[in-house]
């Protein structure tokens, strides 16, 4: 079993407490915005995703705990958490990325 | 509606968990509130009702046989006996007009054990892998977590004693695995 830091408990609390809540930063289209939109861009939004081999932007739920969504960057093949950081912070950089993993 | 736990769903503490290194008893009738309320209302809303509502995550604060706790970031739980705090409900609904805040009464949701006895983390830690040291988990400490397959609110009322409360459903379960546990035997026995 994992612990996960939760940035909103600012505590490591296990992994049975979260779920996975698919992949982050993806802006839900504004109502006049849908309504432009062909239904291919609909299914694109609604549907594809990168499912990227590697480190990977996620939204994760501390459903038995705080209640709160955040975004975790965690790596997809060796399925360590970078780091995990609340809603609404921007989609960290490749570099920065590299920098939390050495620690920087 | 009854709140009489026995009665609608046979909730009783079994015999190996009323003596030994770790009783269990059943907490009696409650007054439960789930509150919501912005954080910059925090202390306003707080003083209107006459509560502590902390505002650090998991920090419960105990006073006059009311206990209110942080849950998430706009979340308190108040749990307070029936008698002394019904009309608490009414007050705080009244409140909800005037700020950003919603109050529900969930007093029938939870039932809560009361667990005490030099084994009682142990008895905790059996579900729930939670780091339990007075360092990681102090006494006043109340987070929702899961006991087994079953969610919980875990309320750490002094060293050797803890409150578990879980939704009424899920009782028998929890209940039925703690004497389980307990018939197994403790480390620290």
């Amino acid at each position: 079993m994992f612990l996960i830091h939760c940035p909103y408990c600012d505590e490591k609390r296990p992994e049975t407490e979260f779920a996975h809540a698919g992949e982050a930063h993806i802006v839900r289209p504004n109502a006049a915005e849908q309504s432009e939109m062909t239904d291919a861009q609909w299914s694109e939004f609604m549907f594809i995703r990168d499912n990227k081999r590697g480190d990977s932007c996620e939204r994760w739920w501390h459903v038995n705990g705080c209640n709160m969504f955040f975004n975790a960057v965690r790596n997809t093949v060796t399925d360590k958490f970078v780091k995990t950081y609340k809603m609404g912070a921007k989609r960290p950089s490749n570099a920065q990325i590299q920098k939390w993993k050495e620690g920087v | 509606m009854s709140y009489d736990m026995k009665i609608d769903l046979g909730v009783e503490i079994p015999e190996v968990l009323q003596s030994g290194p770790v009783t269990a008893e059943l907490l009696g009738e409650k007054v439960r509130l789930s509150l919501r309320v912005k954080s910059a209302d925090r202390t306003v809303v707080a003083k209107a009702l006459g509560l502590t509502l902390p505002a650090k995550i998991g920090v419960a604060s105990t006073k006059a046989d009311l206990m209110t706790a942080c849950l998430g970031p706009d979340e308190w739980i108040v749990i307070g006996e029936t008698d002394k705090h019904a009309g608490l409900y009414e007050k705080a609904h009244k409140l909800s007009t005037k700020y950003v805040m919603s109050v529900t009464d969930v007093s029938y949701r939870n039932i809560g054990v009361v667990l005490t006895g030099q084994a009682a983390a142990e008895m905790v830690n059996v579900g729930c892998p939670l780091d339990l040291c007075l360092e990681a988990f102090p006494v006043g400490k109340c987070t929702r977590t899961v006991y087994e397959a079953s969610p919980i609110l875990l309320h750490r009322t002094g060293e050797d004693s803890f409150v578990m409360e879980c939704w009424r459903s899920f009782a028998p379960y929890m209940i039925g695995l703690m004497a389980a546990h307990a018939r197994g035997g403790f480390r620290s026995n």
